[in-house]
């Protein structure tokens, strides 16, 4: 590695992060995750600049360690949910040719515990459901995070558009916040188009 | 020594995604006051992490260092308690098997001290909801005020500390850096020290600091930190004890 | 190839006999033992008491196995290994972590992960490691390890060190307070090795399991490495930064000193299989969410080559097939889930696993079938509605 491409790259490190967090006000919002999602809240979020991966877009209201509303726009077929942290030693399950909705709760549930060490995860119940007009999944799960030791539960819905994958979860930890807020996730799920 | 530089490149990205602008701050609920001699506070047991800080900036955490912190920070709490211009005891599980729930809280506690400095006290990454003038909208919810083994307290206190020291790997990279002009922070040192109101749950007084001070390993470090933990205590007499007759 | 040189090296060294020279040296002999632990210094009885501190959070943990039987069971195993003196008054917890690992407390406190449970092939293999543990506790480790921390350190010292500065924890090192260990210099871990030779050789266990769990630690390692399409390396020499020493030079080292010294006879591999029956799914089940194909296939084979293709290995192996999911993995899949039932799996899951597989291939009546199975035997699954679902396709 010559000495130039060193400085440029630390230069390139050194450019501060200038994008803020935004807002979501109620109201149609469209390219979630720079892709086709939509969604239509009837109460305001807050968008995170920091993304967690190149189909990936989170919400929140309090900060994401107290309630985080993630979406998968679209991952592709040999694509991770989440941008790897370690791909030599610790890569993750990718999205495979003719899946189920039935591996979708799999899938988070593996990448979870390569990616955030979670040790205690489960899937708790799985039933059909509509997605934008299309034949997914709802599920839900509880987990405990290694670094912060947060009992949190999670719900989500998941669904194939041709090969695909769109899944978005509603996360919060299981005292106070979860119920807190779950009735906004749902009702942003019901204006969901992928 | 360039191809060390080259190996740490993936760490010095690591560290630059960690700003290193001091972050110290306290807040509180508006309208928010103690006075002396009113209350009964319950200090909660604190949540105390130390580690190692591996050269790629991972946190490692470490055992040892942790039982010890335990022990000093215990003791400076203890001598800490007599000064704070209230009642103060220390939890006590007891017979009522709140034992695992009470140190949910204290996690739970954890999670919303690092929003309140991440997203509200941080000017480089508020949330717009928050930041709304004399906004102050914290809480661990409701349910805290039905925990038996804090029945009789007005407040309890929570403490969390976190400690990542920078590993030989991480100080070398941060001679080499020095070397080279690029500054590396090696070490990462946390603490949060908050006031629950137990009739709602609402958080009313948080002090968060990202650059404590104080190796929590020994003794002396660990007064020190618990003296920058508690400072500007709601309720602390700011008078001397003893007052001169006129 | 590597790995026949690594063989080549144990067996030249397992053949060396015991000589005169060494007699002098008396290696066998197990140090006297003070029995009930008492904290003697502030030092001591400070981490004492926050070790104490410390198993309160064990104790509170949702990540404990709190089963009795397979918890009797370890410490029968460490009984045997370190001798009744001084394993009494050790309590173990055993933690669900799908990796290799064990510490020991200043107090007296054991954690065992639970990948530790899966990778050991008989009693002496899992007592070697439980006595390696037992060893830092015996010799008083920790509280040296931590007198040196107190003192300063020379970072320009550390400027000298030529080549790259290594790294060889895995990322499951970096977990859990719970299960996190002490940090022992290399010398210390060496000593905790031979000491553990030490207990073996006196107890019905043969010392040279010390050394093949490093074998086997090295051999998984390169399925690993093989199965994600990169080099594995197997050093003899630790880098400047690492604090034990290489798996290879453990093995050597271990086998060295284990021809000098046999110990028993009977590995109780028997014993061992049957000390963990019962979690073994449940082991298999965390260790295949892993995503380490190359490493569990492994796993698996050796788990199979000891007890033959049981129910439980079989349905293990399918859904590690099935989650990789490439099309020739489904048909692999399948396969495996019709063994595994006419091995006498009896768990329904095996039905749903076979239809999904079947599903996926395009095989859709076998797959009905199969689904249409598992939901009957199965009628309150928490996936029964989305299982139903995939019926009405």
């Amino acid at each position: 590695m010559n000495k130039t491409a060193v400085t440029l790259s630390l230069a390139v490190l050194l450019a501060t992060n200038a994008s803020a967090n935004s807002l979501i006000s109620p109201g149609p919002q469209s390219k979630i995750a720079r892709s086709s999602l939509s969604a239509n809240p009837s109460t305001e979020w807050n968008r995170l600049s920091e993304r967690g991966g190149k189909n990936v877009e989170i919400w929140t209201i309090d900060g994401d360690e107290l309630n985080k509303v993630t979406f998968f726009g679209g991952v592709p077929v040999g694509e991770p949910l989440l941008k790897e942290a370690d791909k030599k030693h610790a890569p993750l399950p990718r999205v495979t040719a003719n899946m189920l909705i039935t591996d979708i709760p799999a899938i988070l549930e593996s990448s979870y515990r390569i990616q955030l060490h979670t040790m205690r995860m489960s899937i708790d119940n799985q039933e059909p459901t509509t997605v934008g007009g299309h034949k997914g999944i709802k599920f839900t799960y509880s987990f405990v995070r290694e670094d912060d030791e947060v009992e949190r539960k999670g719900e989500a819905v998941g669904a194939f558009v041709g090969d695909r994958l769109y899944l978005v979860t509603y996360e919060a930890p299981a005292i106070n916040f979860f119920d807190k807020d779950v009735d906004k996730f749902r009702q942003l799920v019901t204006t969901l188009k992928l | 020594m360039l191809r060390w530089m080259c190996s740490g490149l993936a760490a010095v990205a690591l560290l630059f995604a960690v700003p290193a602008i001091a972050q110290e701050k306290t807040g509180n609920k508006p309208g928010f006051s103690l006075r002396p001699g009113t209350v009964h506070i319950i200090l909660m047991r604190p949540t105390i992490k130390v580690g190692a800080q591996s050269t790629g900036g991972m946190f490692e955490p470490n055992a040892d260092w942790t039982a010890q912190a335990r022990q000093n920070i215990a003791q400076a709490l203890n001598e800490a308690q007599t000064s704070m211009g209230n009642q103060v005891t220390t939890y006590e599980e007891g017979e009522s098997g709140e034992g695992p729930v009470a140190s949910q809280y204290a996690h739970l506690f954890g999670a919303l001290a690092d929003s309140v400095i991440e997203y509200q006290f941080f000017r480089g990454n508020r949330l717009p909801t928050k930041v709304r003038k004399g906004t102050f909208d914290w809480s661990i919810g409701s349910g805290v005020t039905n925990l038996k083994s804090l029945a009789g307290a007005d407040y309890a206190l929570f403490i969390n500390t976190y400690d990542a020291y920078g590993s030989t790997g991480r100080k070398a990279l941060q001679i080499v850096g020095l070397l080279g002009g690029i500054p590396v922070t090696s070490g990462v040192h946390w603490g949060h020290a908050g006031l629950i109101d137990l009739k709602t749950g609402e958080l009313v007084w948080l002090n968060a600091d990202r650059q404590m001070g104080g190796d929590v390993r020994t003794p002396e470090g660990a007064q020190k930190r618990v003296r920058e933990l508690l400072e500007g205590f709601p309720g602390r007499p700011t008078q001397p004890a003893v007052q001169a007759s006129k | 190839m590597k790995a026949l040189l690594v063989r080549a090296i144990l067996a030249a060294v397992a053949a060396v006999a015991f000589s005169p020279a060494s007699a002098q040296n008396n290696t066998t002999a197990l140090p006297p033992y003070v029995p009930a632990y008492e904290p003697r210094t502030v030092d001591e009885r400070g981490q004492w008491m926050e070790a104490d501190e410390d198993e309160r959070t064990l104790r509170d943990s949702p990540l404990v196995i709190r089963d009795e039987a397979l918890n009797a069971y370890v410490k029968r195993v460490l009984c045997s290994t370190v001798g009744q003196d001084r394993c009494q008054g050790v309590r173990i917890y055993i933690v669900e972590v799908p990796a290799l690992n064990a510490s020991m407390r200043p107090n007296g406190a054991m954690v065992v992960w639970t990948g530790l449970l899966l990778r050991v092939r008989s009693e002496a293999e899992l007592g070697a490691v439980l006595g390696h543990e037992f060893a830092h506790f015996e010799l008083r480790h920790t509280l040296n390890a931590f007198k040196r921390a107190r003192s300063t350190t020379d970072v320009l010292a550390w400027l000298s060190v030529l080549g790259g500065i290594s790294n060889t924890d895995t990322s499951m090192n970096r977990l859990l307070l719970i299960g996190s260990f002490y940090r022992f210099s290399r010398d210390q871990e060496k000593e905790a090795d031979l000491l553990s030779l030490k207990y073996l050789a006196a107890s019905s266990y043969p010392t040279i399991a010390a050394s093949q769990i490093w074998q086997h630690m090295m051999e998984e390692a390169d399925a690993t490495a093989a199965g994600r399409k990169q080099k594995s390396h197997h050093r003899y020499s630790a880098g400047f930064f690492d604090d034990h020493p290489t798996d290879l030079n453990r093995a050597v080292y271990l086998a060295e000193a284990a021809s000098k010294a046999k110990g028993g006879n009977d590995p109780a591999t028997a014993g061992y299989q049957a000390g963990i029956a019962k979690f073994l799914p449940l082991f298999l089940a965390d260790q295949i969410k892993l995503n380490d194909f190359g490493g569990t296939e492994y796993l698996l084979g050796q788990l199979a080559s000891a007890a033959g293709w049981t129910g439980d290995l079989l349905f293990a192996r399918a859904e590690m097939y099935r989650m990789r999911g490439n099309p020739r993995d489904l048909v692999s899949a399948a396969q495996f889930y019709s063994d595994a039932i006419k091995a006498g799996y009896t768990a329904p899951e095996a039905r749903r696993g076979l239809g999904l597989s079947l599903m996926r291939s395009g095989q859709v009546t076998e797959a009905k079938s199969a689904l249409t199975e598992y939901l009957r035997l199965r009628p309150d699954a928490s996936d029964a509605k989305a299982i139903a679902a995939l019926l009405a396709y």
